[in-house]
């Protein structure tokens, strides 16, 4: 058992090994800047980027057209819904005709498909604004532009950019199907080096990278907000270290009473 | 000098939020609107800075018709405070300060400075400028809405229910701050509240509506408690208005008895000749500095054993107090009736009693005022 246990073992990590061969072997080959890994993953950041940022620049006017006459806004809503239930692969299908193998094939779809998120959060951003906050500016004498630009937005972007969070994750993840119509990105190691040779190493390291890029992305954007909103942080660490406190302190009596020694588990914040 | 002309807000529904206000509102002076919910004092106050527009009549800023300048520019020249204070909650408290400054072109490092001023104006700490408005209590943020809206030095300043969301102990402590600042800086201020005790307390003048935008009456203080014009405004005023007008009558103009009052090392018999031989149940002990100790009765004389001093008898409470040179008759008349003995004692700035008086002496007084 023990023998069959490490053979096992030393079998994983030789199928580990191999995939990191493979893919410093195919990082990238000098004098071809148009094959191996690196030009996918660049390729894949570039796809999703793009749709990302177009999806908010069309987010922000739409979501404040929602807010300034609210009728529009439910029907809007449905619109980009139902565009978001046709499936991808067949919207990249559709673009095909007119857009050819461009990055406009995957940027046109993969844009709308984010509305699905950002256009209500930048909505609900918005609206959140409370109502004193916003007669207060009206009051102190802010045009309408400047107290969308001074006041408003910026009360909503801890919510936009909770949007920005799920949409590029989606948006990343969703590029990889472009490559089954014949597109770059990472999904191309994945269906044409992988799948259709039947090799494992092309198709874990296009899944590892894609959940790396998706988390770095997440990372950068979790930094932006911090930079962006250092007003909705502040004092939360320390209320948060009361609450801490406060609990550990009830803890403690708790486990007096019953005479445990055993250290209760307090989840970092609620 | 703010004047409403006819001024009337009527929705195209047909909701009548203001039906016809004419009145006046004195410079230097703070004037109350006060009404119940729906009676269109916010309204009225909203047309002041067109954050409402009338649909009827012309409201003029020291003889200029307000329609005349552009909303935004109007704005910034009237102090605004609203209820919930509504502070920017991505600014820090010092750049909330700052806003209005800001919009009017002031250098940063000037503005900020002028907004540090008015943090020490309105009594908070310098430690809080770098704050955000969260991590304020609702008393602080709304120091802070007062200081923001007299950042730019506004000849005029509107006040939307801004005490209305604190507790009341905050909002005596705020409405107390209101009128030093009041003192000091002698700005026209309009300010609304459906609490006539707020009203009483903090207004030159008050404007009463009633339901269905019309003013009811428009008055001092004293004279609408006096001569309420009707039904209505009696009973918004409140069933206890005659005890409440007193406090706009000093008890310095009280006669105050001083041949009740006794030192603690002077001896019985002495208090038993001058009071009891007079009839008057009850003397005073002080101290030697005149600080009451408490009230004894004329049994406890007449029956305490010669050559006793006052001081070593059982003395009753004295109650609370009143200062003679800044309290009404209100003060001195809730002391009166709290006091065991039913006697106030009035007291000087320092404490040293000044003399006592009988609710009897104060019910002449207050009918001499009532004529």
């Amino acid at each position: 058992m023990i023998a069959a246990d490490a053979s096992g073992g030393v079998a994983a990590l030789d199928w580990v090994m191999g995939i990191i061969d493979w893919a410093a072997a195919n990082w990238s080959h000098p004098g071809e800047p148009d094959r191996g890994i690196l030009p996918r993953l660049l390729e894949h950041m570039r796809l999703s980027y793009v749709s990302i940022l177009i999806g908010l620049v069309i987010a922000l006017p739409l979501g404040l057209a929602c807010v300034r006459w609210s009728p529009v806004y439910p029907p809007v809503l449905t619109g980009v819904n139902v565009l978001y239930a046709v499936p991808s692969i067949a919207l990249f299908f559709l673009m095909l005709p007119y857009t050819g193998f461009s990055d406009w094939t995957a940027i046109i779809p993969l844009a709308l498909y984010t509305l699905v998120v950002l256009l209500p959060n930048v909505v609900d951003g918005l609206r959140q604004v409370p109502e004193h906050v916003r007669q207060a500016a009206v009051a102190m004498g802010f045009g309408p532009l400047r107290r969308l630009v001074a006041v408003e937005l910026p009360v909503a972007v801890p919510v936009i950019i909770a949007g920005l969070r799920v949409a590029s994750v989606a948006t990343i993840s969703m590029v990889s199907v472009a490559s089954l119509v014949g597109l770059g990105g990472l999904g191309q190691l994945i269906v044409s080096e992988g799948f259709r040779r039947q090799f494992d190493a092309p198709i874990v390291v296009g899944i590892v990278l894609t959940v790396l890029l998706a988390l770095a992305t997440d990372t950068v954007l979790v930094i932006a907000q911090r930079l962006l909103t250092p007003w909705a942080h502040a004092g939360k660490g320390r209320l948060a270290r009361k609450r801490a406190a406060r609990a550990e302190a009830a803890a403690a009596g708790r486990d007096a009473a019953v005479g445990s020694g055993s250290t209760p588990d307090h989840p970092e914040s609620p | 000098m703010i004047t409403f002309e006819g001024a009337a807000k009527i929705y195209p529904d047909g909701t009548v939020a203001v039906a016809h206000l004419d009145l006046t509102v004195e410079s230097g002076r703070t004037t109350v609107f006060v009404g119940p919910s729906g009676s269109g004092k916010t309204t009225s106050l909203r047309m002041i800075n067109r954050m409402v527009e009338p649909t009827h009549g012309t409201i003029r800023v020291d003889g200029v018709d307000i329609r005349d300048q552009d909303p935004a520019l109007l704005r910034r020249s009237i102090g605004y405070v609203i209820q919930q204070a509504g502070l920017f909650p991505h600014r820090t408290i010092l750049d909330n300060i700052a806003t209005v400054p800001m919009l009017l072109g002031w250098r940063r490092g000037k503005a900020r400075a002028r907004a540090a001023e008015l943090m020490e104006l309105v009594g908070l700490e310098p430690a809080q400028a770098k704050r955000y408005p969260h991590q304020l209590s609702g008393g602080q943020q709304q120091r802070v809405g007062v200081a923001r809206a007299l950042a730019a030095d506004p000849p005029i300043l509107l006040m939307d229910e801004p005490f209305s969301a604190v507790d009341p102990v905050v909002r005596t402590s705020l409405q107390d701050e209101l009128l030093r600042l009041q003192q000091e800086l002698h700005k026209t201020i309009v300010f609304v509240t459906h609490d006539i005790d707020e009203a009483v307390r903090l207004g030159d003048r008050i404007a009463v509506y009633r339901p269905g935008g019309e003013l009811a009456q428009y008055d001092t203080p004293e004279r609408l408690l006096a001569e309420p014009v009707d039904e209505f405004v009696e009973s918004f005023v409140g069933y206890d208005r005659g005890v409440r007008r007193l406090s706009f009558f000093p008890a310095s103009e009280l006669s105050l008895r001083q041949d009740v009052v006794f030192d603690a090392e002077d001896r019985v018999e002495r208090a038993r000749d001058a009071v009891v031989s007079d009839g008057e149940p009850w003397a005073l002990v002080v101290d030697e500095r005149r600080a009451p100790l408490g009230w004894v009765g004329a049994r406890q004389l007449t029956e305490a054993p010669a050559g006793v001093t006052l001081g070593s008898l059982e003395l009753a409470p004295f109650g609370h107090v009143f200062h003679v040179a800044n309290d009404s008759l209100r003060a001195a008349l809730d002391a009166a009736v709290l006091s065991p003995a039913g006697r106030a004692v009035g007291v000087d700035t320092d404490g040293s009693v000044l003399g006592v008086v009988s609710q009897a002496d104060l019910g002449t007084a207050i009918w001499s005022v009532s004529e």
